[in-house]
């Protein structure tokens, strides 16, 4: 006997829980929306700048990462490496010292959170473009986030600096790229791998379009460089149970693990990969979007022996780098390191601010069109060494380095270019001889150029 | 483009997902018998985990109908209480589990006297509310830590692989953690039952269930009671974050990746006995290792759930519930 009808109160707890799950989900986001999602941010003078900026002397750049969800952690380190450059620039400091802002003006951030959702990511560009006027935007993370804006910039046209390794396959004449492109991460890590390792590679990566692109690429090269694929797995995002993987990858008995997991998955695959007794001397991992971040959430006795193949380490040794390592370290806590998307992140802005400072000093009225022209071959010496925005393509001439890590978190640098490698938008182990070129300023121009040919390698001469 | 995160979105677009990427891969592979052994081992693997953050949840909704949308986070707070346990007083990760327990009983207490009790016989307004603390405890957990990642260490005796035999030089073989993970949820299950059932801290706590006002004029203090079987429902919560976190690492959104998985736990054991639990983390995990060996993880979460659906449309009572008269 029950005082309440269980038929009732199963009814509502049990089949009426998932429309009120997606109802709370969707009062969620209406929420982040209403809320408008803005930041205040102190910049260096102490003035808050959040939705909009009342001195109106300040050139508006929007600035768009998730500093909550499934994404955050990531972001919120970019987040963090754009600040130090704005600041930087704002008080003439690090690679601006001996100026003063962009031709005297402060930059001043209007910062979203879309929440790591996508669809909030499309909402929040149209904001900042729309109501903040801003002159251009530094962001995103995931190309589902960049996938969902793009959109937003191409019809409005305005500019996004994207700061990502990414699966490449895109030529927007409104995204400067300044991660790398397939051919300097992917082209030069799969012969690495087909060579130090053996032949026999087994591919990994989260659900989602950047990892199964990069996958695509990456077997389409091992088959070029003689080696074979003998296991294609994805896990969902976010998921940290990796049981059943690591059971295939011992039946399937690899050389290597190539890993294209993201964010939370990265740890746990990896300690659970120690644990089941496959140590990186059995099998290493070659991974992309593994970084000193992500190893230092996980406990560097995990990765240690194991491979990243990025443009930048912590342990790359340029002046640059150690002023900026010291400089980030000093503003945002001793215990922090840097990564190759921070770098990115930090490098981009300063690309940003010289573009400004060129179209400024032409005289020129900041907007997409003056800023876009100025950018176009923009040089700076990055921590990473020097790197070029590519005029032809939008992508950026950056170096190809392979890590192994080290007992103590950070990468022995094992493989690197010379110089910085010319960016290729476009596989060519999947369309070969398929290049862009952009026609400035016409933006509107079809790119992509069939040459049907292999492509050598260009190296960065300045 | 849909992740196919666990999160309750659009089942129909997975659904057509799944059959998107079956139609591609290549699936059903060589059946090799070592390897599938291995993958049943694994599976009770799962099955651990489930039952571990399921029992909170048996209690808590199973027993008082609760909806905790918060459940998650409680098995943060454990995670976090061994994280800084184990980073200020290098303590060993099984000394936490009691410390961690008290904690989050602590914090489940309070939450029970502030927001659950005044919204008993409102589940709508439980949800809602019990949601919304899940975003605050996120948010004070990332105001504390940050939002960086954690990690605490198992301690070295509870590492390595149990071999079971050797067969063609492939071994059968279980990681002793997740042994040690199953071994816990039996034995906190044990626990529970025993409390619930052979104690009468139980009997009155299953009296104020059945018929809070009977048990009222029977003189049993119903608002201490509700009190502490939530708290109860939390410490174990906390304690399944303890003994995950050193799988992974640990994260205020941690929490989430359970949330679902405990729900359907639960819902398809039936929520009436404790046994259920058991069954619904057997069943859910088994076929899940089974379904992710034979074809690909993403699509093997997806057929779980939608049989899941299905079962619930069928059989809403779940599947070891005494059918009642209507």
């Amino acid at each position: 006997m029950k005082s309440r009808t269980p038929r009732i109160v199963g009814g509502i707890s049990r089949r009426r829980f998932i429309q009120y799950g997606s109802l709370a989900l969707g009062t969620s986001v209406v929420a982040a929306c209403s809320s408008g999602g803005s930041d205040t941010v102190a910049t260096s003078s102490g003035t808050a700048t959040g939705v909009s900026s009342p001195s109106g002397d300040g050139i508006k750049v929007g600035v768009l990462y998730s500093t909550t969800g499934t994404i955050a952690i990531v972001e919120k380190s970019l987040q963090d490496a754009t600040f130090l450059a704005v600041e930087q620039i704002n008080e003439g400091k690090g690679p601006w010292s001996g100026k003063q802002g962009i031709n005297g003006k402060k930059i001043d951030m209007v910062v979203v959170n879309p929440d790591s959702n996508w669809d909030l990511y499309n909402q929040m560009a149209k904001r900042l473009i729309d109501e903040d006027k801003v002159a251009c935007v530094l962001g995103c993370y995931t190309s589902a986030s960049r996938k969902s804006v793009l959109p937003v910039f191409e019809e409005k046209d305005k500019l996004l600096y994207y700061p990502v390794y990414y699966e490449g396959n895109e030529c927007s004449s409104n995204v400067f790229y300044t991660g790398a492109a397939p051919n300097q991460q992917i082209t030069d890590s799969i012969p690495f791998c087909a060579k130090t390792f053996g032949k026999k590679g087994f591919f990994i990566g989260s659900d989602y379009i950047y990892p199964k692109e990069s996958n695509r690429i990456a077997k389409a090269e091992l088959v070029k460089a003689g080696g074979e694929v003998v296991g294609d797995e994805y896990a969902a995002l976010g998921t940290t149970e990796f049981i059943t993987i690591i059971n295939k990858i011992k039946q399937a008995k690899p050389n290597f693990i190539l890993s294209n997991l993201v964010g939370d998955s990265i740890p746990a695959f990896y300690k659970q990969l120690k644990d089941s007794g496959i140590t990186s001397k059995d099998i290493p991992i070659m991974a992309y979007p593994t970084t000193e971040e992500e190893i230092q959430a996980m406990g560097p006795e995990f990765a240690e022996g194991h491979y990243t193949s990025f443009n930048y380490f912590q342990t790359v040794d340029t002046p640059e780098n150690k002023a900026f390592v010291e400089q980030f370290k000093a503003k945002f806590g001793p215990d922090r390191v840097t990564n190759g998307v921070m770098e990115a992140a930090y490098f981009q802005t300063f690309f940003m601010a010289q573009a400004m400072e060129k179209a400024l000093k032409e005289g020129k009225e900041l907007n997409t069109a003056s800023l876009r022209e100025a950018t176009r071959g923009q040089v700076f010496k990055a921590p990473q060494g020097t790197v070029k925005i590519d005029p032809e393509n939008y992508h950026t001439y950056l170096y190809s380095r392979i890590g192994k890590w080290k007992g103590d978190g950070q990468a022995e640098i094992v493989f690197t270019t010379e110089a910085a490698v010319k960016p290729i938008p476009w596989s060519q182990a999947l369309y070969k001889g398929r290049i862009c070129v952009h026609q400035a300023p016409d933006k509107r121009s079809n790119p992509i150029v069939e040459t049907n040919k292999d492509l050598a390698v260009e190296l960065l001469k300045i | 483009m849909i992740p196919h995160t666990i999160s309750i979105d659009h089942p129909i677009a997975s659904i057509a997902n799944s059959i998107i990427y079956l139609a591609q891969s290549p699936t059903v592979k060589e059946f090799d018998l070592i390897s599938f052994a291995n993958q049943l081992l694994n599976g009770l693997g799962i099955v651990g985990i489930l039952l571990l953050t399921g029992l909170g949840l048996a209690i808590t909704f199973g027993v008082m109908r609760i909806i905790n949308l918060a459940h998650g986070e409680f098995i943060m707070l454990g995670a976090y209480t061994t994280f800084v346990l184990q980073s200020t007083f290098k303590m060993d990760l099984l000394l936490t589990i009691p410390f961690s327990f008290l904690f989050t009983a602590i914090v489940g207490a309070i939450v029970e006297l502030t927001i659950i009790r005044r919204l008993y016989g409102r589940p709508l307004e439980t949800l809602l509310a019990t949601w919304g603390l899940s975003i605050v405890l996120q948010g004070v957990v990332k105001l504390i830590f940050t939002a960086q990642l954690k990690y605490v260490k198992a301690p070295p005796y509870i590492r390595g692989n149990w071999t079971l035999f050797e067969a063609g030089g492939q071994a059968v073989q279980i990681s002793i953690y997740r042994l040690f993970i199953i071994l816990m949820a039996l034995l906190l299950l044990a626990l529970t039952a025993y409390l619930l059932y052979g104690t009468p801290l139980g009997r009155e706590v299953r009296a104020v269930t059945q018929n809070r006002d009977m048990a009222k004029c029977l003189g049993v203090n119903t608002s201490l009671v509700d009190m502490a079987t939530f708290a109860y429902g939390c410490g174990l919560a906390g304690v399944a974050g303890t003994v995950i976190s050193s799988l992974k690492s640990v994260a205020p959104p941690m929490g989430q990746d359970y949330l679902v998985d405990a729900w359907m736990t639960v819902v398809t054991g039936g929520v009436d006995r404790l046994i259920g639990v058991l069954a619904g983390a057997f069943l859910i995990g088994q076929s899940n290792a089974a379904l992710a060996y034979l074809l690909n993880d993403p699509t093997a979460r997806v057929i779980v759930l939608a049989a899941v659906i299905v079962l619930i449309r069928y059989r809403p009572e779940g599947l070891f519930t005494v059918q009642k008269r209507g």
